[in-house]
């Protein structure tokens, strides 16, 4: 399955976005000293980031090639 | 420490930025991988750095008592009087004060830190989903074992030495009879009576 470059940067902007939700809840989490700043950090924060991650890869396996019979 | 992961994660969010603003750079090789450090490398490492500074902080005294129900623990530190444990252990320095409760909770086996995360996290959801105990009626599951009391003493000369600890070292090493046994080293946390205690007041 192949997608297309717009698909690719709609998927580049939503894995920016998870990212940088994901960083500025860590930022909160390292700032607040609670016993809730921990369950901040593994459940939002880093799942935001690791999906944001995700996405990421997902838009590089599915990148656009070039045509099998365009190489070489 | 925390300064230089916020610093990482300032630069995490700089890169990201970029690509959520004009995802069409990453055309080029160069920018390819830059988006791969920005979007992928440097958020891992976030992670990382801040899943170790969460596991440091919850290990700290002041963490521990931060938790309503722990805040008489942390008064029965302040006891003065030599036969309450906790409080002899802290106020003499003989565990770091800072680690005060992580030094003689902590589980000291393989996967111990991970289980001690794991309890910390059933008491936060008995904190603010369930009810919270009441902090007198609190037991540790399965009881105090003497492993974390012999992580230290054990090997000390003063503890090896002293004649009934001699005597009867099977039966500890073994959890046959524990430290806490009445009679011994009996007096723990004792905060159902706390109100009736004299409190060390710390010069600094």
């Amino acid at each position: 399955m192949k997608l297309s470059a717009i698909g690719i940067r709609r998927l580049l902007q939503i894995s920016s976005s998870l990212v940088i939700v994901g960083l500025l809840l860590e930022i909160v989490s390292l700032l607040w000293f609670h016993p809730l700043s921990f369950v901040l950090f593994a459940f939002v924060a880093a799942t935001l980031i690791g999906l944001g991650i995700l996405v990421y890869l997902v838009s590089l396996v599915f990148v656009v090639s070039p045509p099998a019979e365009k190489r070489g | 420490m925390i300064a230089i992961l916020i610093c990482q994660i300032v630069l995490s969010i700089g890169l990201a930025s970029i690509f959520l603003i004009r995802p069409s750079v990453t055309t080029g090789v160069a920018w390819k991988i830059v988006a791969f450090i920005g979007l992928c490398v440097l958020p891992a490492l976030c992670i990382v750095g801040g899943m170790n500074t969460h596991v440091q902080r919850s290990e700290q005294t002041r963490f521990c008592i931060s938790c309503h129900v722990m805040i008489p623990y942390g008064q029965s530190l302040y006891v003065d009087d030599p036969a309450h444990i906790p409080a002899q252990h802290f106020q003499n320095h003989r565990v770091p004060a800072d680690m005060a409760c992580y030094s003689c909770h902590a589980d000291y086996t393989i996967y111990g830190p991970l289980n001690d995360k794991l309890q910390g996290l059933k008491r936060i959801y008995m904190q603010y989903v369930t009810t919270p105990p009441d902090p007198a009626a609190i037991r540790i599951s399965g009881g105090f074992k003497n492993a974390q009391c012999l992580h230290c003493h054990l090997g000390a000369r003063d503890f090896e030495e002293n004649a009934i600890h001699a005597a009867i070292m099977d039966s500890l090493t073994s959890n046959q009879m524990s430290c806490l046994t009445s009679g011994c080293h009996d007096t723990a946390h004792d905060v159902a009576n706390l109100s009736h205690e004299k409190f060390w007041k710390p010069v600094q």
